[in-house]
């Protein structure tokens, strides 16, 4: 009995990874385990799309997109599933008690996990393998809602790991560090607060996340190509790879918005840890990363319009496009406490800049990214006409009507953006809809209005795809470690505000890692995920062209937008 | 002259400099302003610099003839000198700049000061304990509003004029002597932005009171609880208000409406 | 090929690099775990001794003297041939075993002055807690002798202050729990170990039962917190003996509540 006991005491403790620590050895296990997840999560979703666009659309590039990305998905899903089974080795080995804890609240969820992650996998072999075989008619339809099905699994899985996350963020109230794990009934402890706002997150996060991996995969097939076919192909895929990274990345403050917002009333003092207190800074690194998001995908697009004939109409309009963008980057990454020394600090009156300083408040700070997110949406759009000359007779009134949207829409956001000034806090938390809304309303009408403008649009041209330098290949790859960053550091963001507590407030981290690094060391942390993962990704890639290089065949069809 | 003006690469040059120009030289002397301390004028510099490289590649024309000039100077024998003097000059800035990053200075290292550091959701008062979250001010409900004001004003002229001044900016006698600077009531980003509540746990645990990332030692405030009771701070908070004619942050209500 | 793979590599590497270094340039702060040494009933020798190494290498500051040359005594080194602390310890003092010797150089390091050294140690009953004291005292008599402290040495927590700031928690506490009545602080204080108060005392200091009678408020306050500033005629052989750490000790409330009650005594 007493040996029993004994066993079941050590058990119950934590144990340590040799050299790098038991912390950094789970926290690169789990993001690397989360970025092929959100990989293989977010790819499907276009996949999908992509073919449904192939089936509906008659058009066999799409196809044949779709089936690429696939093919990627497939080899990408077995390292998930080896560093997802790294990560529970890790965990149940390394953090015992909280394993425990979470598998006593958990249990009948995690077997579903497991169940369903089969059925995914099978339901994904079917979907690549059974590609040509049932490639025509209503086999094909059949084959498209294997895809569906694929998501479906996916999404649900998702799903049931986020609520093991969310719970250990903001466990439910009534939970206190003496209830016992063996009462709490489980769907109480799904249904916490961040769970829902983590999914929908998570689910739009993954889709940026999927298409700015594709885009760099595009861009490094159209730098290795051999052939004309095969740079004008891997040219138009990194660009429909971009597009929908980008226009995923639009919604996505939305989620983020809401999923902070819930923070915040679960619990204020964790809100305002992550917000103002020692994280504060961290919302700075985003800034950047953001702006660098914005800058390289418009560039991206810019240089992308040199390849379309009849661009040259709007050349001169791109260069009032990046003022926006470098000032809205400028205003973005002002921070209210600046890091000044004594003589600064005392030139200033304390670490906020008199004048400067009235631009690092959320009013400037919301002003300047929905500004931004206008302008990219207006070189999309300039990026979309460029080559067609619209033929309704109602052309020109059209965008006059356009331009007028874009104006009111703009003037909402500077007029809440300045409002936000003279009223006070609760108030101003609510501009901040407004400014999204007018910028929502703004693309969906434009966008409505500029698809029927297009109609029967005469064509200045074909796009000359495969015609794009090499630098803008490059940036494709920014965008992409940009994007993996971004991801690493949300993750520090969010696992981080839980400080020193495995489940927050109810059970407390005791092992020698529980304080929560410093963003230097996280940077660092983050990089090495970034680089292990990227080089899996390389890795995976190369594998997949060593199979497929054989069966390229070039495409004969004229590449028209996407979108139209 | 003209020339030079025209082309992408001395544009750039030339609007890069006008750039820093700005915000060193017209920024600070704008009314109202001051120094932009040297880390924000490096990240402007730094956005201004991508964003003017973005302008001169994202044309191909344009890029060719921007790199034109710099490829002359690595290779036109006839700028042998230019090339010369730039490397010279290059390789000196980069000594002066690693010897200005390692030189010991005499001034402390610029440190991060959280102004706004997370408070904790309950505090001892006296051996009481408070909860701050969705405290209200309880003056505003009970007694006369008046009175309370008038009370806060003799508090504050009594206890924290020598260093948050008479106008309430920070700007009281003994200020000059410390850093952090007190805090500057009329600025938009002091009680404007916070709770009542936010404001009574400052005053009541002053500087030692701080968490890690508002560098205690660095803040000179005391912990008046030692020295006020709780509704002599609550009519200073009430003050303060009144006087800079801030409203304070107000809780949202919460989904379940009981916070 | 190879040249397109080392500039992807290049650009990668880069963006990482500039990313990295970004972060690390900004002053860094870590969120430490707070503090909050609640030692409770069935807290073992190792785990005080284990926040008592961590207290005398941190917080404590104690290494700033010991172990660095001749301000103070070696404490987890030898010393003159006797061993570390917790092999000497109870030979120092006579009549005092290892644990309340440790104790008594903590909280009153005066009383006993090890030969050859000043007496400049502060006192840390001013600084640390009580529960961080007794952290100590564990943390040194494991260097060299065995633990004997126990969770009945250490006194009750207060009620720790969520705030995390164990320096506002434990100022804040005063003396005898930081009540407000006058004559439970003076028993509390032990002032009455010397003065008299209303017939109840000893008779080293000055008798205050009419204090209020001979010195104005401001003068018993200053009494109180500066003791050696002015002595009392026919005290000044007793000058240096009262503490000077009360106004650490009392708050501030308890402070008003002692001298308006000394005061009116007239």
């Amino acid at each position: 009995m007493m040996i029993l006991q004994a066993v079941a005491d050590t058990a119950r403790t934590y144990r340590d990874f040799p050299v790098i620590g038991s912390r950094a050895a789970v926290w690169i296990t789990a993001e690397i385990h989360l970025m092929f997840a959100a990989f293989v999560l977010g790819v499907p979703i276009f996949a999908v799309v992509a073919e449904g666009i192939g089936i509906f659309g008659k058009d066999q590039r799409y196809d044949r997109l779709s089936k690429e990305f696939t093919r990627l998905l497939l080899i990408a899903y077995s390292a998930t599933a080896i560093w997802g089974a790294l990560l529970v080795f890790m965990l149940s080995t390394l953090y015992q008690p909280l394993w425990a804890y979470l598998t006593r609240i958990f249990g009948p969820s995690m077997w579903l996990y497991a169940a369903l992650f089969l059925f995914e996998s099978f339901t994904l072999y079917l979907y690549y393998y059974g590609w040509d075989r049932w490639k025509y008619g209503r086999s094909k339809i059949v084959h498209w809602c294997l895809g569906i099905l694929l998501n479906i699994w996916g999404t649900i899985v998702m799903f049931i790991a986020d609520s093991w996350l969310t719970y250990m963020m903001t466990p439910p109230r009534d939970i206190t560090p003496e209830t016992s794990p063996a009462t709490i009934k489980i769907w109480h402890a799904i249904m916490n607060h961040t769970w829902m706002p983590i999914n929908i997150h998570r689910l739009i996060g993954n889709v940026v996340f999927g298409g700015a991996i594709v885009g760099a995969y595009a861009s490094y097939r159209f730098l290795a190509a051999r052939t004309e076919e095969e740079r004008a192909h891997y040219d138009w895929m990194g660009y429909v790879g971009n597009f929908i990274a980008m226009s995923a990345l639009i919604v996505l403050p939305f989620a983020g918005y809401w999923l902070g917002r819930e923070i915040y009333q679960y619990d204020q003092s964790m809100g305002i840890t992550m917000m103002g207190g020692f994280m504060s800074w961290l919302w700075v690194i985003q800034a950047f990363l953001i702006a660098v998001l914005f800058l390289t995908g418009n560039y991206y697009l810019w240089v992308g319009m040199g390849r379309i004939p009849g661009s040259e109409r709007y050349r001169p309009y791109t260069k009032w496009l990046l003022v926006v963008l470098v000032i809205g980057a400028l205003v973005w990454g002002t921070p209210h406490t600046m890091i000044a020394d004594s003589r600064e600090l005392a030139a200033m009156g304390g670490s906020h800049h008199p004048l400067l300083g009235a631009l690092g408040v959320m009013s400037a700070k919301n002003t300047a990214v929905n500004l931004m997110i206008l302008a990219t949406f207006l070189s999309f759009l300039l990026y979309r006409r460029a080559n067609i000359r619209q033929v309704v007779p109602w052309a020109q009134t059209g965008t006059r009507i356009q331009g007028a949207m874009f104006v009111i829409a703009a003037a909402i956001v500077l007029f809440f953006g300045i409002r936000g000034y003279f009223v006070e806090a609760i108030v101003r938390i609510g501009y901040s809809v407004y400014q999204v809304g007018a910028v929502l309303a703004c693309i969906i009408f434009v966008t409505i209005l500029d698809v029927l403008m297009a109609r029967g649009a005469q064509s200045l041209g074909a796009i000359q795809w495969g015609k794009m330098p090499p630098r803008s290949q490059y940036a494709l790859f920014i965008l992409a470690v940009t994007f993996t960053w971004l991801m690493g550091l949300m993750g520090f963001a969010r696992s981080g505000i839980r400080q020193h507590w495995h489940i927050w407030q109810v059970m407390q981290d005791t092992t020698p890692y529980a304080a929560t690094p410093a963003l230097g060391y996280a940077a660092i942390m983050i990089s090495t995920c970034v680089l292990i993962f990227l080089s899996l990704v390389g890795f995976i890639f190369w594998l997949g062209g060593l199979a497929e290089k054989s069966t390229f065949v070039p495409s004969t069809v004229e590449a028209p937008h996407v979108g139209h | 002259m003209r020339a030079y003006l025209k082309h992408p690469f001395w544009q750039a040059v030339g609007l890069f400099v006008a750039a820093f120009l700005v915000v060193e030289f017209v920024i600070p002397a704008l009314p109202g302003s001051a120094v932009v301390p040297k880390s924000v004028v490096l990240q402007y510099m730094a956005t201004v610099l991508v964003g003017i490289l973005i302008w001169v590649s994202d044309d191909e024309a344009r890029w060719t003839t921007f790199k034109e000039p710099l490829h002359d100077v690595l290779i036109q024998p006839r700028l042998k000198v230019v090339r010369t003097v730039l490397l010279a000059v290059v390789t000196l800035m980069v000594g002066c700049l690693t010897y200005s990053q390692v030189k010991a200075s005499v001034a402390a290292p610029p440190n991060l000061r959280s102004i706004h550091p997370a408070p904790p959701s309950q505090i001892t008062f006296r051996g009481k304990t408070i909860t701050l979250v969705g405290l209200e001010n309880p003056l505003r409900k009970q007694g006369d509003i008046a009175a309370h004001i008038a009370e806060g004003h003799r508090i504050y002229y009594q206890n924290c004029v020598p260093c948050h001044g008479d106008h309430l900016d920070g700007q009281g006698h003994f200020a000059s002597g410390f850093n952090p600077l007190p805090a500057n009531f009329q600025d938009n980003g002091t009680i404007a932005q916070l709770t009542e509540s936010f404001v009574f746990w400052r005053i009541a645990k002053g500087g030692p009171g701080l968490p890690r990332e508002g560098t205690p030692w660095n803040s000179a405030m005391p912990a008046w609880e030692e020295f006020l009771t709780e509704d002599e701070i609550w009519s200073v908070v009430l003050f303060l208000y009144d006087q800079t004619g801030w409203k304070p942050r107000t809780w949202e209500v919460s989904a379940e409406g009981s916070k | 090929m190879w040249a397109i793979n080392l500039r992807i590599l290049g650009v990668v590497l880069g963006t990482l690099a500039l990313y990295t270094l970004i972060a690390n340039k900004i002053p860094q702060v870590q969120s430490e775990v707070p503090h909050a040494l609640s030692l409770g009933a069935n807290v073992t020798p190792e785990q005080l001794a284990t926040a008592g190494d961590q207290l005398y290498h941190g917080a404590g500051g104690c290494t700033a003297c010991h172990g660095l040359g001749t301000r103070a005594p070696n404490l987890l080194t030898d010393e003159k041939g006797q061993g570390p602390i917790g092999s000497r310890c109870g030979k120092r003092e006579a009549g005092k075993d290892c644990k309340a010797y440790i104790y008594e150089s903590l909280t009153s390091p005066k009383a006993y002055v090890v030969q050859g050294y000043e007496p400049i140690m502060p006192e840390m009953g001013r600084i640390l807690s009580p529960q961080q004291i007794w952290a100590l005292v564990a943390f040194l008599e494991s260097n060299g002798g065995t633990v004997d402290v126990s969770a009945t040495d250490i006194p009750a927590a207060p009620a720790a202050s969520a705030a995390g700031s164990p320096a506002a928690a434990s100022a804040s506490a005063g003396i005898a729990g930081g009540s407000a009545d006058p004559m439970t602080i003076i028993r509390g204080a032990g002032c009455t170990g010397c003065h008299t108060v209303n017939g109840e005392g000893g008779k080293i200091g000055p008798d205050l039962t009419h204090v209020g009678a001979r010195l104005s408020a401001n003068l018993i306050r200053e009494s109180i917190l500066l003791p050696d500033a002015k002595t009392a005629k026919g005290y000044e052989k007793f000058k240096g003996v009262m503490p000077k750490t009360f106004g650490h000790q009392l708050t501030g409330e308890q402070l008003e509540a002692l001298v308006q009650f000394l005061a009116s005594h007239k």
